[in-house]
Parts: C-alpha cells; structure tokens; sequence
C-alpha cells in the first residue's frame, strides 16, 4: 500500500480535472460524475486516515514537484470532500446548468491539489486555477454586481499571488528547491513576501478584508463552497510552513489571534446574516491558525459549520437580522441552523467543542487570554442565530427538501466527529466552554441586542484593500527581521 | 557588479506596477498596471536564471561539459513560463469581465462602479 500512495495521490488529484473536462462532452451525465468525483476524495481522505503514516515524495529531484500525505491534510481532505458533497446534493434539482457542476468540480479538484502539494509552485499553480473557478462561479448569474465581486477578487488574488511570486523566486535562489523547508534557510525578506500572499488569498487580518464581500454577495453553495473550503488552501500552506519552519511559527500564531479578534468584533455587530457569516469566516480562521498541530480538526468542524450556515441562511426569508426578528421562522429551518450554530460555539455533544478544547490546550501562554475573549465573541455571534423567532405552526419552506440530504451529511459529520477527541469530555473543559457560552449569551441579551453600531466598511474598497497589502507587506517584513535568526538583507 | 543594477531595476518595474494598481482611476489602467507588475515578476525570473550564465542548457555533443557552470539554470525558466500562462489566462478572464461591466459603466472608473454595485 506504502509504494502505491506516490500513484494512487496523483491518480486522485488528477482525476477531477479529467472528469471536470469531460463534463463537456456528456453534459447530461454532470451531477453523478461530479458524485462519483466527492466520494472519491471521501474514499482517499479514508484511506489517508487508515494508513496514518505520513508521506512525502518527491517527483524529480530536488526542485521538481513535492507531495505531501499525512493527517493533518487529510482533515482538510475530508472537510472539502464532505462540504462539496453537501454543495452538490443541494444544487442537484436546481437549474443549474452543466458549466457550474463544471466549475464545481475543478474548482474541488484544484483544492485538493492545494491540500496535497508541500512546494511553493504547485501551491501556485493551485491557487491559481482555484481562483478562476471561484471567479467563475460567483459570477455564475452574469449579474453586473456578481462580475465586479468576481473582478474585485482576482485583482486582489492576483496581486497577492505576483509578491508571492518575488518571494518564491528568493527561495529559489537560497536553496534551489522550492520545497516548504527552504523557507528557513532563505533571506526574512522570502517569508515576508509568501506570508503576504498567503495572508491575502486565506483570508487572513487585515488583508483579509476583501473577503466579506465576495462571500456574502456570491449564490448561498458558492459561499458555502469558498468559506468553508476554498480560503483552507492558503491557511493550511501556512500551518505547514509553520510545523516544518519552527522560526515561522510565532508569526502564524500571531497571525491567528489577530485575525481571530478582529473578525469576530466585526461580525459581533453585523447586522446582515450572510456578511456576519463572512466575518466570522475570517475569525475562524484564526482558531484554525493559532494552534498549527492541531489545525486539521478544527478546519473540519469549521467547514462543516460554514457550510451549513450559509445554506441555511440562503433558504431564510430574509438576509437582514433585523426583519428575520420581526417574524417567526419555521422550526425546522431554525433548529437546522441552530445544530451548527451550537457546535461553532464549542456546545458539548458536537464536534465544535471538541475541537475548539484541542485548540485552546494547545495554545501559548500568550495567546490564551485573547482567544478566549474571540471564543466568547463567537458565542455572541452566534447567538443571533440562535435566539430568532421560531415557531412550530409555520409551514416550512420548499427549500427545505433540497437543504436535508446536503445538512444530513454536514451536521452527520459534526455528530460523528466527537470520536476524534473523546478526552475533551473532561469537567473543567465542559464547564469552561458552557461557561463561555453563558458569558456570551448574557451579553448578546445585555449589551448587543439593544446597540447598533455601524461600522464602517471604507476599508473594503478595492484601492484600500490594494494599499493595506503594502502595509502588511511592511508589518510582515519587521516580524520576519525580528523572528527569524539570520537575519539581514540578502548581499 | 550590474546584477544588483538589474535587480534594482527589476523591483522599479514590480513597484511601478504596483503604485498603478493604487493610483490609477480607470479598471483598464488598472489591469495593465498588474500587466506591469507581473512582467517585473517574469523579469526576476530571468535574471535568476542567468546567474551562473547565459547559455540556452541544451547539451551538444561531447563539448558539453567544457561549457559546465556558465549554462543559464532551466528551472526558474520553467516555473515562470507556466506563471505567464496562468497570469496571461487571468487577464485575459478580468478583460472579459471588463467588457461586460463596460456596458452599464463606460467611463470604468473604480469608484463610480464601487459606489453603484454598494449592497
């Protein structure tokens, strides 16, 4: 089994994109070849977790392709193999012409060559090919507004993608590999450049602020196909980094409280349901960030969650908090969204809590306090989710035929991942994270529910967004003189 | 002693690209901006290849190692040929996209378009 990974890895990752392009020539047959693509990576993401040895093969030599199997990417593996599979069974009796099933294909194809590649050209091409997919399918309705979303975000990827480029080439030059180890031995000025191309395409701090919009502008399973998913691709580049290059690790953990505290006060004072979503996207990440060993689990639970959510949020009546209090939703729809909802907030019985104990045991001294402070900001995000009007007598929407068999696969494997940490279910983490949810609640009742503030969105215009890639450009280049040894610049 | 020369103008070419990306009012302006700033990225390449030397590293004959060390290195040529692939098919897609926004926003500047398509 051990000599077959090398070819049964590149079978798979290959797969997709055969089947992506010949969705062409059988149109009529786009759904069950995009199924049979999903429970293929559910099958390998299996497979990866049975076999449990991590795998690094090179292709070539030294500066050829370098792949990696092991758990940690076969979480990520799974999240996208599973969420996929939700966004498909949901769009299966839609209108959805054969081109989005296209496009849905390629774009799980080129996130699983993300999560499989461990070098920094086939992390590009990868990101690349990911971003026209979602361009292409968040302007799927051809709608003037979903093309200037879509164009918005490739300016901004692209940009990324041309400094990472620069410190890629740096690497090169230090190494001659252009493995994730080099990243050690060549110049800070090679980190600062990936890390903000990194940064940028995951989502991440202040560069990541281009991110609210094109979720919560794109079709309800797009959204839920790039927040759950599609941002991992970079997060999990940098929690590699991370795990092989130790000088690296305290700039990815601060990364990750950062952004962690930062999109949640956004999201906490949201008042449209898909853009809190979307901030909290950016929040999230952080969790996934700022404990790199134990990142895979809770980029599952959260994917997981995500996606739910936001299918969850496209059958509401309405997207603003607002009307949806002035009127009672059916309980059906409500009691769907409020399993994902328990379980981001870190409520015992499902994953979420789970993962959010390995998370916070793993933890630095230093980043304990304020990720805390995030866990209970997410409790009161979520709470808005929670508390909206329900009621038995009203008749549920037709969109709820549609949303079950995708929830039953995402809130299924919520219920089913509390296998994966067992020992969270001590008393002091049970109380602490019931502690935290009832700290969080009181002040959504106390304080939030009765303010509304306004914040203001000028940082998400495009040339701001554009600037603010300089100025973490700056902030990255002083973390990297200041964390990484050698330091200097390149003679 | 003219590489650090080279390098220096390389990195004007990446930020002059850049500064057009911030500065510039019209989309088109701001695509060819990226245009810039990515020819400045293949530029680097380049140069990184031609380190050691210039010669095109194709083996002749038995005299190939007479030549050894002043070949130029293949494999940056490699990996930028496949990224001026991949940024050429991108432009190509965002001026696509541009045509189409071109139709309800002739004048293309960024701000008038940001504040009309505003949720």
């Amino acid at each position: 089994m051990t000599e077959l990974m090398p070819i049964l890895a590149i079978a798979w990752a290959a797969f997709p994109f055969f089947v992506g392009f010949s969705i062409y020539l059988l149109p009529k047959l786009d759904r069950f070849l995009g199924l049979v693509v999903m429970l293929t990576s559910v099958a390998f993401a299996g497979l990866i977790f049975w076999q449990r040895s991590p795998q690094t093969f090179q292709l070539l030599d030294s500066f050829g392709v370098t792949l990696t199997v092991d758990t940690l990417g076969g979480f990520f593996i799974l999240t996208n193999a599973l969420v996929s599979l939700a966004v498909l069974l949901y769009c299966w009796r839609s209108d959805k012409t054969s081109f989005f099933y296209t496009q849905l294909i390629l774009l799980h194809g080129s996130v699983n060559a993300a999560f499989l590649c461990a070098d920094f050209i086939s992390l590009y091409v990868a990101l690349e090919v990911l971003s026209i997919a979602s361009f292409l399918l968040v302007t799927y309705s051809r709608s003037p507004r979903s093309i200037w979303v879509g164009l918005r975000y490739l300016f901004i990827s692209n940009t990324a993608m041309l400094f990472y480029l620069v410190g890629t080439a740096l690497v090169y030059k230090a190494t001659h590999s252009f493995q994730f180890q080099g990243l050690g031995e060549a110049p800070p000025e090679a980190t600062a450049l990936i890390f903000l191309g990194l940064l940028v395409k995951g989502g991440i701090f202040v560069s990541g602020l281009w991110l609210p919009q094109t979720h919560s502008q794109a079709e309800s399973p797009v959204s839920a196909m790039l927040s759950g998913v599609v941002v991992k691709t970079a997060v999990l580049a940098l929690v590699r980094c991370a795990l092989l290059v130790p000088a690296v690790d305290p700039i990815v953990r601060l990364a990750g409280v950062g952004t962690a505290l930062m999109g949640v006060s956004y999201a906490v004072f949201e008042k449209d349901s898909k853009r809190m979503l979307a901030f909290h996207t950016v929040s999230q990440l952080g969790f996934v960030l700022a404990a790199p060993p134990v990142a895979g689990f809770y980029a599952l639970t959260h994917g997981l969650v995500k996606a739910s959510l936001f299918l969850v949020a496209g059958s509401l009546p309405s997207r603003s908090f607002k009307e949806l209090n002035k009127k009672p939703i059916a309980f059906s729809l409500w009691s769907l969204g409020a399993i994902a909802a328990f379980s981001i907030s870190g409520l015992p019985l499902l994953a979420g809590f789970g993962a959010k104990t390995l998370t916070i045991k793993a933890l630095l001294p230093w980043q304990e306090i304020a990720m805390n402070i995030a866990a209970v900001g997410t409790a009161i995000s979520f709470a808005k989710f929670i508390f909206l009007p329900k009621s038995t007598d009203i008749k549920a929407p037709g969109k709820l035929k549609t949303l079950l068999p995708a929830m039953v696969i995402l809130l299924g494997g919520l219920v089913v991942g509390n296998v994966v940490y067992p020992k969270a279910y001590a008393l002091d983490s049970t109380l602490k994270s019931l502690v935290t949810i009832a700290i969080g609640w009181g002040i959504y009742w106390g304080v939030i529910k009765k303010v509304t503030l306004k914040l203001p969105r000028g940082a998400e215009r495009l040339e701001h967004l554009i600037g603010v890639m300089s100025l973490s450009a700056i902030a990255l280049s002083l973390l990297a003189l200041y964390f990484i040894p050698q330091g200097g610049l390149t003679p | 002693m003219t590489v650090p020369i080279l390098e220096a103008f390389v990195f004007a070419t990446v930020l002059c690209g850049f500064f057009g990306l911030i500065l510039k009012k019209s989309l088109v302006m701001k695509i060819i901006a990226m245009d810039v700033m990515s020819t400045g990225v293949i530029a680097y390449y380049v140069l990184i290849a031609g380190r050691l030397g210039f010669f095109a590293p194709i083996a002749k004959g038995p005299d190939a190692t007479v030549a050894n060390g002043t070949f130029a290195d293949p494999v940056p040529q490699a990996v930028i040929l496949t990224a001026i692939v991949i940024g050429f098919s991108i432009q190509a897609l965002m001026l696509v996209g541009v045509m189409k926004l071109a139709r309800d926003n002739p004048t293309l500047e960024t701000d008038a378009i940001e504040r009309s398509y505003r949720p």
